[in-house]
């Protein structure tokens, strides 16, 4: 095979959940009517913004080679902070702020920072500790989601602040200011992962951590960052869904997290580390939504939304392992 | 020459109840080129570990140009200026060869106060030394999982001698080389001793240990049983030391060694 050849192959292979996501759209809006329209695609990354953004925190923790299943847990509880100090009813005690504007940074702040936290102790149990990463935060999502349903006594806060609503519900350019932060945070992170000495380091720890450590890159404090990171972005995840619903429930976000994993394996990542690219992971969650989207079309019944998320977690296992084989006839 | 660059005073190392290293003492001198030689087990990636920072001795003490010197991690040993390329490849397969060239020191510029990898010089550097060296890669932005294992351990022997330091450790570097990548390994190991880095290398080859060493150094079971000027021993000497049947007979074996750096420490 010539060189020519094989680039596109590569280029082909590395995008592949792109052409998949164009080919799902494009299907969809040829036979299911009324689906193409740019208020269907806008819905379609409105409604992924939340799981758009927990996904990068999980990605990031996936691609340096380890895991973490806390983050559905950890946005709930985010989500829960704010929605306690800053909703009017419910459980909310309404604390306000002025000016009004100082609110968003104030629960944003509060959200990341609750997410951080529980990230930094997962980090430090995991790297420093040295426990197993599946167990630690296996864990985390069943205690933490336990104190968002302690410390709500499993009622809800609703009447979120105007101010911070405000975010759900003004757009740009057709599409809500909570979209934009999820594409922000992508465009952001995916230029953190391919173009800083830190992203570079997180995928190579992905790849050998021996060798890194070797080479003299500080692999525990890289390690913990990452997780820090991705509770802090499943905080700012918890705070998208507090917008979104103007409130929040003690069962806030449930099922998200495999929703993340699902995204982020059909992004391309693999689970095994190393592996992976944050736009590919955009790609997977708009895939997922355009899917949901279709079904919610259809007048399908909802249940089926999670055979066919299922389903194509499965697809996306045995492309990967495909893509690997024809990979290595690369070679 | 005026001081070892670095001197290893009864270094010893346990595994629970095993004993790897039992007190070692040699030393390496600037320019040198010292093979250790060793069978299976004796401890030598265990001290080559103990040097370059990826394991802590038991007991024992370690002077790097004179001071006293224990690196605590990887990265502390390589800011004195002591390089490791390890036997098993410590290469990060899922990215490109100028990404694994850099590991770690990755060439950035300022980009708004964010320190931001500067790809182009990056490739630069890495093609110009490899090609020095004269090797060949098809694409520097090929990942490395599609190269040969000569072609990866090509790329770790360039990176050692592009980057230098004071002390460059090679523990088996030419294990998966061919002939002529092995005999180019071996000149490159000369030209960089000749820029008076210190050089260990590992081998279970006595020939490459005699064609590139100015001393050998033999570990057997934890403990040096032999230091020799390579001028001074011959295979059947050195062999004989690794596999411990000249320790029944030490008078005649400690003729032909010159005083060893231990005892050298003790009396100067």
């Amino acid at each position: 095979m010539n060189l020519r050849a094989r680039r596109t192959l590569e280029f082909v292979l590395d995008n592949l959940v792109w052409f998949m996501l164009l080919f799902v759209l494009a299907v969809f809006s040829l036979f299911i009517p009324n689906y193409f329209q740019l208020g269907i695609f806008a819905n379609i990354i409105e409604a992924s913004s939340v799981l758009g953004v927990m996904s990068i925190g999980l990605a990031l923790v996936v691609i340096s080679g380890h895991m973490d299943l806390s983050v559905e847990s950890v946005a709930a509880l985010g989500a829960m902070a704010v929605g306690i100090l800053f909703c009017s009813a419910g459980i909310g005690m309404g604390v306000r702020l002025e000016p009004e504007i100082l609110m968003v940074p104030v629960s944003i702040l509060i959200a990341t920072a609750v997410g951080g936290l529980i990230g930094l102790l997962n980090g430090f149990l995991i790297v420093k500790v040295k426990m197993n990463a599946f167990i630690i935060t296996l864990a985390a999502y069943i205690w933490v989601r336990g104190l968002v349903v302690a410390v709500s006594g499993g009622r809800s806060a609703q009447d979120l602040a105007p101010a911070i609503r405000w975010f759900g519900i003004q757009r740009f350019l057709g599409l809500p200011l909570t979209a934009w932060i999820a594409i922000a945070c992508f465009a952001v992170f995916s230029l953190v992962m391919s173009k800083t000495p830190f992203g570079r380091h997180l995928i190579m720890i992905g790849g050998n951590e021996t060798a890194t450590f070797r080479a003299g890159i500080r692999v525990t404090r890289n390690l913990i960052i990452a997780f820090v990171l991705a509770g802090a972005i499943a905080g700012l995840a918890g705070w998208l869904l507090v917008v979104r619903t103007s409130g929040a429930t003690a069962n806030l976000g449930v099922g998200l997290l495999f929703n993340a994993f699902a995204a982020v394996v059909i992004g391309g990542v693999s689970l095994k580390g190393g592996v992976g690219s944050l736009p590919g992971v955009y790609a997977g969650v708009l895939l997922l939504s355009s899917i949901n989207t279709a079904i919610n079309l259809m007048g399908l019944p909802s249940n089926f939304t999670q055979v066919i998320h299922g389903l194509l977690v499965l697809a996306a296992v045995l492309l990967d392992t495909l893509k690997q084989t024809i990979r290595q006839k690369l070679a | 020459m005026s001081e070892p660059l670095l001197v290893l005073d009864d270094i010893s190392r346990r595994y629970g109840a095993i004993e790897a290293l039992k007190g070692i003492s040699f030393s390496i001198g600037r320019g040198e080129v010292v093979a250790l030689l060793g069978d299976n087990g004796a401890g030598k990636s265990t001290l080559v570990k103990i040097i370059a920072g990826g394991l802590e001795p038991t007991s024992g003490r370690m002077l790097f140009e004179g001071r006293e010197f224990l690196a605590k991690t990887p990265a502390e040993a390589k800011a004195a200026g002591i390089e490791t390329v390890y036997q098993d490849l410590s290469l990060c397969t899922n990215v490109d060869v100028v990404a694994n060239f850099f590991m770690g020191r990755e060439i950035t510029r300022k980009v708004l106060g964010v320190p931001v990898l500067d790809e182009t010089a990056m490739e630069r550097v890495a093609g110009k030394a490899l090609a020095d060296a004269g090797t060949r890669i098809p694409s520097l932005r090929t990942k490395v999982e599609h190269l040969s294992g000569g072609q990866r351990q090509a790329i770790e022997l360039n990176r050692f001698v592009h980057w230098g330091g004071k002390l460059v450790l090679l523990d088996e570097p030419f294990a998966a080389l061919g002939v002529e990548q092995t005999r180019r390994g071996l000149a490159m190991i000369r030209q960089v001793a000749k820029q008076g880095i210190g050089v260990v290398i590992i081998t279970h080859i006595m020939q490459q240990a005699f064609q590139v060493a100015d001393r050998i150094v033999v570990i057997r079971q934890g403990v040096v049983a032999g230091d020799v000027p390579t001028s001074e021993t011959s295979p059947d000497a050195v062999i004989g030391m690794i596999t411990g049947e000249t320790l029944a007979v030490p008078d005649r074996q400690r003729q032909g060694q010159t005083i060893r750096p231990a005892e050298r420490e003790r009396t100067t």
